[in-house]
């Protein structure tokens, strides 16, 4: 704050910062909706598969554990701001969903009430989350760092809780889950559509949405707005633990059981809340937009297979879209922050 | 709308509220003394005095965000305590921050409704439609004009959101409402209509207190004034009985007494020329020459693009226009490196976050600057080292444990002499100093103008940036004044005295002088 009030601005105009950054955000927004359309119509072209009802219910499917994920990420960038140092985010999110499968499982392994089980998945997701919270918010660890150690932790449960193998599990609710709905699109894909409206929801039309965001926009204007803004970063963290525990039921039900190396999904949970800042007005991350980049990026994962590209490349993709996305949008920030501060 | 919980205290014209006697402390260093102050309703009352009077402190305290230590503050004759924001606000008051304290990423409407959100009856879901139309309506009803609830704070201009941040202050029917540097970014326009707002609050009752560094404005929109001076409240007037030149005289104080004024020095070649040189939205055309041998001074209030400019020589601002020589040569500083590259040092404001490696030791940071000179086939030589960061110590009378012990140990003043060291060994031709003696004992002080007076009588040209008017007349030759992003005076340090820079710096200074009851200069209002 001292530095915007040190170099407090003498006179109008440089009205034109603002004409760039607009014209960037329309440039970068339209280019990546063209990017998106023509890298799937040459999925298309080359894969007469790729856009059958029956792929496109697969990729859903498919899209529902690293969504479900990446809108529990989306939830901590939006409480904890953009900086890239300092902002929110959670890396323990991947290894925390892999942690709840394999709570799920065992329970549901050893006969437990199917509720039981969900709720101990749920439980245990919240409870990493709070302790993300806890190092975070109250032991001031900065956010990357406190929730890399905590992706440790949870890494270190699931081995030994598992003992580093696959748990294999049954239930009905599981069955269910991957049997054919509703136009023959599984049970699991509605669900996941079910999450993704309720977050919507939660996001767009709450209060507590709206205010997660002034807090992130701005914490000192939340706070002299009167907000708790502690609370609302901590809670941020205990939510995105929570979706590591839907998740994992939709892990769980797609791999029929637990497995290891949950965390691999990590990379594409971060590119899929990252990229979704493209399609904000606002350039900050939004439920809609994780979901929509969430599904580009599976759509991709599918196409390479269909197309027969190994998917070793997956990761090197995924890692120069973020870069590319991050610095574009960092780029269009600074150009806003400087006339914030300059006009 | 309609209720007026202040409709008493407006027609008894009795004060609203009443700090008396206010003190607060900040680490055992005073920031107020004991201030008094009464604001009545359908009064603007202007609070002026210069940088470190304590207005801020002020504000916070009025704000809630800090407790005052002592004193007594009373709404509407009852004693209060204003333990927090949320305090301040439930007693009617409002603060519209300088800083325009608005998240970028909201739109109007949200920005404007936060903390306040109308929701569907009956659900938890926030009613958006009714957003807009609330906001819509504020910015109608308090400035008669209509705002996109649906833009974003962003895309606004300083002035509208300017606008938003007080039409969220007024939504919450505030009795006492408090404008810090409101038209500090403001356009001179944009800053008239924001007078006409705030003379219709006044018309509606409110008691509005109005913090400005510009003279005229005091004198254009409030009725009363309070100047406060390190900490205390020293004069306090109607407005329409006084003239500028006296606040002027009660915010410098009794002439302090520049004993070591600079004696005028033999003027070498000329080595900057400015011509025209404007940054976009900091300062414009501003056109000066120096020589060698010369110290000159920078000065000007919080937003007047003294400190852009000194920056700027050292390539740290972008969009620079216009044209500057340096040495003969024509050199438009793009950034720090090319700066160094000329021969220019910058010794920055806040040496613990631009200036000083505090884990580092006191050689250490000495050396850092010149570390290619002491270097051969690539290996420091350490016996030339110390022998240089010795005789720095000595010059500068560094008061340190030993060459090796850490910076953070040393007293303020003593950090600032490393960072000074620092650069004297690079042997520029232009030292540029931002603040260079803020929180430094007056030892170190005096140490320090030494040494500037030093590199200047070896032929140097010495730039320092200071709000510190004692500062400037002692160790400088000429003071450039900077208003409003503009060169507007440049004084001889000789003939000038504190009034005239800061009528200067305030906007006053090409008033007339007063036609009623002149008031001879160096009168002090106390």
């Amino acid at each position: 704050m001292t530095e915007i009030s040190q170099h407090a601005p003498a006179i109008g105009g440089a009205e034109h910062h603002s004409f760039i950054a607009h014209a960037g955000r329309y440039w970068m927004q339209g280019g990546a909706i063209l990017i998106i359309v023509a890298v799937l119509a040459i999925f298309a072209i080359l894969s007469p598969l790729f856009l059958t009802l029956g792929n496109v219910g697969n990729v859903l499917q498919q899209t529902a554990v690293i969504g479900i994920l990446s809108f529990g990420l989306t939830l901590v960038l939006m409480g904890g701001g953009v900086h890239s140092l300092t902002g929110g985010i959670d890396l323990s999110i991947a290894a925390n969903m892999g942690l709840c499968a394999a709570v799920y499982a065992i329970l549901l392994r050893q006969g437990c009430f199917f509720g039981t089980a969900v709720l101990g998945a749920l439980l245990t997701g919240a409870a990493l989350g709070l302790l993300n919270a806890v190092a975070v918010v109250r032991l001031r660890i900065m956010p990357l760092l406190a929730t890399l150690t905590t992706m440790n932790i949870a890494i270190g449960l699931e081995m030994v809780v598992t003992q580093n193998a696959p748990v294999p599990a049954t239930g009905a609710l599981l069955d269910l889950l991957i049997s054919a709905g509703p136009l023959t699109i599984p049970w699991l894909s509605w669900g996941f559509a079910l999450v993704a409206l309720v977050f919507i929801v939660l996001t767009h039309f709450t209060r507590f949405g709206l205010r997660l965001q002034a807090v992130g926009g701005h914490s000192l204007a939340a706070r002299a707005a009167g907000l708790a803004v502690y609370r609302y970063v901590a809670l941020s963290y205990v939510l995105c633990g929570l979706c590591a525990g839907i998740a994992a039921l939709a892990s769980v039900a797609v791999l029929s059981g637990s497995s290891p190396g949950s965390n691999d999904n990590l990379l594409m949970v971060i590119a899929a809340a990252l990229l979704g800042v493209v399609f904000s007005r606002r350039l900050v991350p939004t439920i809609g937009g994780t979901l929509i980049s969430g599904l580009f990026l599976s759509l991709i994962a599918n196409g390479f297979q269909l197309i027969a590209i190994s998917s070793y490349w997956i990761n090197g993709v995924e890692g120069a879209l973020i870069l590319l996305v991050v610095s574009l949008t960092a780029q269009l920030r600074r150009r806003q922050q400087r006339r914030k501060i300059h006009v | 709308m309609c209720k007026r919980p202040w409709a008493k205290a407006m027609e008894s014209n009795s004060p609203l509220l009443t700090l008396d006697n206010v003190s607060k402390a900040f680490d055992g260093v005073p920031a107020l003394r004991g201030v008094s102050l009464t604001l009545q309703a359908g009064n603007i009352h202007g609070l002026i005095g210069h940088n470190g009077a304590g207005k801020s402190t002020l504000i916070n305290i009025l704000g809630g965000i800090y407790p005052a230590d002592g004193g007594e503050v009373r709404l509407a004759g009852e004693k209060v305590i204003i333990g927090s924001p949320r305090a301040a606000r439930a007693l009617g008051i409002e603060i519209v921050h300088q800083d325009r304290l608005l998240a970028p990423t909201l739109t109007v409407a949200e920005a404007l409704l936060l903390g306040d959100e109308p929701r569907f009856t009956g659900l938890p879901l926030l009613h958006r439609g009714r957003m807009r139309c609330e906001a819509q309506q504020a910015v109608f009803t308090h400035f008669g004009m209509t705002l996109d609830p649906d833009r974003l704070i962003a895309e606004l201009s300083v002035a509208e959101q300017q606008v938003v941040q007080i039409t969220r202050a007024l939504r919450r029917s505030p009795r006492i409402l408090v404008f810090d540097e409101p038209t500090a970014a403001l356009a001179s326009h944009e800053a008239m209509s924001l007078f006409s707002a705030i003379q219709a609050l006044r018309r509606r009752g409110l008691a509005i207190l109005y913090v400005s560094h510009y003279l005229n404005e005091i004198t254009e929109l409030c009725q009363q004034v309070t100047v406060l001076r390190d900490g205390r409240d020293v004069a306090r007037h109607e407005v329409s009985q006084i003239h500028v030149q006296q606040l002027i005289t009660a915010m410098v104080g009794q002439e302090q007494k520049a004993g070591v004024a600079r004696q005028p020095q033999p003027a070498g070649e000329t080595l900057l020329q400015l011509s025209n040189l404007s940054a976009p939205g900091r300062f414009q055309g501003v056109s000066f020459s120096a020589r060698r041998g010369e110290i000159i001074g920078i000065t000007g209030l919080l937003g007047s693009g003294g400190k852009s400019l000194l920056r700027a020589l050292f390539g740290l601002e972008n969009d620079l226009s216009g044209a500057l020589t340096l040495n003969g040569r024509a050199f438009l500083p793009r950034s720090p490196r090319d700066a160094v590259a000329r021969g220019i040092a910058f010794v920055p404001e806040d040496r613990r976050v631009n200036g000083i490696a505090l884990d580092l030791s006191v050689r250490e940071n000495i050396v850092l600057t010149i570390l290619g000179a002491l270097t051969r086939r690539g290996i420091i030589d350490r016996r030339r080292e110390r022998e240089l960061v010795k005789k720095n110590i000595d010059a500068l009378q560094i008061r340190s444990p030993g060459i090796e012990a850490p910076v953070r140990q040393l007293s303020g003043g003593n950090q600032q002499k490393v960072v000074l060291a620092k650069w004297l060994n690079t042997g520029a031709a232009l030292y540029l100093l931002d603040e260079p003696t803020v929180g430094v004992d007056i030892a170190a002080k005096a140490e320090i103008y030494l040494e500037l007076a030093r590199l200047a009588a070896n032929g140097a040209l010495v730039i320092i940036f200071s709000t510190d008017l004692l500062e400037l007349q002692t160790i400088t030759d000429r003071i450039l004044v900077l208003a409003r992003g503009k060169l507007v005076k440049t004084l001889d340090t000789r003939t000038a005295d504190h009034h005239e820079i800061l009528a200067w710096a305030t906007g006053a200074g090409d008033q007339p002088t007063p036609a009623r009851e002149p008031l001879p200069l160096g009168v002090s209002m106390t």
